[in-house]
């Protein structure tokens, strides 16, 4: 019994541990770069640190600005950013599909959205003109 | 000679007499009145939009009409008598959608617009239109009730807007404007959305004796937008008052933001403002007045601070701001600073804290106010230290800064505090 009690608190322990993403909570939680509050669930976007730290953004814009003026990118355990298409789930950053277009406007100005699937992000090219980029293509086209 | 001017002058007479005689006939003669009721000849307003010709009044009667995605691209007049409804069933199309010059839309109550993440939808939907007003109208349950894009001296005046902010994210903004120009949005409630007024590449634009309250998010949203003025509004109980991000020459006067509580909330957020008037406003028990981050030559006059958290904030770099004549009557701290060097000047304020004396009884103080508090850095760094804010150990580490400064930046004072407070409210 108290082995038992033993293994669980041990396991409950590295539990905490783990580094993962965290929810983010709509309409509360605050965008780390801009301070705006994040609302919109087709374009907010997280990074969490190798120690576990999670930081929240309203915009996608917004963390690959954060990212380029730090310059702290191999520091994070997790880049990610809303799915579009699947409002409220976030996906991979570094294998997202992004769009730059007039017609989907972004909370900070860019028209910025990212895609899980570049078949899906074609589809929504099409509907909407503008430019498909991927991660690193969008770093360098934000940076100018 | 004179006969012969008299004579010219008859005749200039009668020609704008024709002129002016001709116009009102035309306008009687060529406007008509289309009526449109269940029981009249014409029942939606869509075929009545469909037959109207420039110019003319599309009148509806009272009822409920089911109808969305009713495109106006001709100059009409649509008005409501005794507040029709127009229900949108929760479909994904706004109600109206316009795009013309020169019309009206009034005396409407909207319902049910239904929302989405990735289309706009709103109630009333602007595009490319100049000279327009919308007036007297009601939305409730709507997903945006406004969405003006790329449009020019139009009139949003005495609107109600209720949302149900159920949910933060699902809910839209009340008056959405998207790169438009020389905007009057005035008298309008506004509660229960995202952002009360949302102006995204706006210019030249003004905003005035609106009610904005119980917004999940901002009364008002600026960002990236230049020359404009806001006056005499009302800013309560959001998520935070006004948001006023990467914009250039706002002014900012007599309005009012108060019990915008919460941990991050305030009555002003200020992001990348630079060259602003921020005259006669009063700031009343908001978690934090002012939030001040990276803000240039901004000039703080006549303000009323009482019963904040925090009166000012500052964050990140500002420079060349000027505090002249405010009141700062019992906030918790006055100023939070958060760097040790200070370009920002602070003159003749009145400051409840002050404990200084006027021997020369020219209603200065004779030594100078120190508003900053050893306490707010530590604050600042350690935000549970805030449990001992009344503690005697803080106020005796806040007594020894004011009498050395060593954290505080020494220059970080007002030279002429006010003995009494400037046009006191009550």
């Amino acid at each position: 019994m108290k082995r038992n009690l033993l293994v669980l608190a041990i396991s409950l322990l590295f539990m905490a541990c783990t580094v993962k993403p965290s929810k983010i909570n709509y309409g509360s939680d605050h965008c780390h770069f801009c301070d705006m509050t994040i609302v919109d669930k087709t374009h907010a976007s997280q990074y969490v640190t190798k120690k576990g730290k999670p930081y929240m953004f309203d915009a996608i814009e917004c963390m690959v600005n954060d990212l380029s003026k730090n310059n702290n990118e191999d520091n994070m355990a997790f880049i990610l950013v809303s799915d579009y298409n699947k409002p409220g789930t976030l996906i991979n950053a570094k294998e997202a599909t992004f769009l730059i277009s007039e017609k989907i406007k972004s909370p900070m100005g860019a028209n910025l959205s990212a895609f899980n699937s570049k078949k899906i992000a074609e589809k929504y090219l099409q509907e909407n003109g503008g430019k498909l980029f991927t991660w690193e293509q969008l770093k360098v086209k934000l940076s100018q | 000679m004179a006969i012969e001017s008299l004579m010219k002058n008859n005749t200039k007479t009668i020609y704008t007499f024709i002129i002016v005689a001709f116009l009102l006939f035309e306008n009687s003669a060529f406007a008509t009145t289309i009526n449109v009721c269940s029981s009249c000849e014409i029942t939606s307003i869509k075929e009545a939009v469909l037959i109207a010709k420039k110019g003319d009044t599309i009148l509806v009667k009272k009822g409920i009409f089911k109808e969305t995605q009713i495109n106006i691209t001709k100059a009409v007049h649509i008005i409501g008598e005794n507040m029709p409804i127009l229900d949108g069933e929760n479909k994904t199309e706004s109600i109206f959608a316009v795009s013309t010059d020169n019309f009206t839309i009034s005396g409407f109550k909207f319902i049910n617009v239904g929302l989405s993440y990735t289309k706009e939808i709103a109630g009333v939907f602007i595009s490319k239109s100049t000279y327009f007003k919308v007036t007297d109208n009601v939305f409730e349950n709507v997903f945006y009730a406004f969405i003006l894009q790329r449009t020019k001296y139009g009139l949003i005046k005495h609107n109600q807007i209720k949302g149900s902010a159920k949910s933060e994210v699902t809910s839209g903004n009340g008056i959405h404007l998207w790169k438009c120009s020389h905007m009057r949005i005035e008298q309008n409630t506004i509660s229960g959305m995202r952002d009360g007024i949302y102006f995204e590449f706006v210019s030249n634009s003004h905003i005035s004796n609106n009610r904005s309250m119980d917004n999940v998010r901002y009364g008002l949203h600026f960002m990236f937008s230049n020359h404009n003025e806001y006056h005499h509004n009302e800013f309560k109980n959001n998520g935070a008052g006004v948001a006023v991000m990467f914009s250039k020459f706002i002014k900012m006067h007599h309005n009012t933001f108060h019990f915008n509580w919460g941990t991050a909330s305030y009555g002003l957020l200020l992001k990348e403002i630079y060259d602003a008037e921020i005259n006669d406003n009063v700031f009343e028990q908001n978690t934090i007045g002012i939030n001040i981050d990276g803000c240039n030559r901004i000039n703080y006059k006549n303000n009323h601070f009482i019963r904040n958290g925090w009166a000012l904030k500052f964050t990140g770099g500002c420079y060349a701001n000027v505090f002249e004549f405010n009141n700062f009557m019992h906030n918790a701290f006055d100023l939070s600073y958060n760097s040790r060097l200070n370009d920002n000047k602070f003159e003749a304020n009145y400051w409840s804290e002050y404990t200084g004396y006027d021997i020369d009884k020219n209603g200065i103080g004779d030594v100078p106010f120190r508003p900053v508090k050893l306490f707010s850095y530590i604050v600042n760094k350690t935000p549970e230290a805030l449990v001992l804010l009344r503690s005697l150990f803080v106020d005796i580490i806040n007594f020894s800064e004011k009498v050395s400064p060593v954290f505080t930046p020494d220059n970080l004072k007002d030279n002429k505090p006010l003995m009494k407070p400037v046009n006191p409210i009550n």
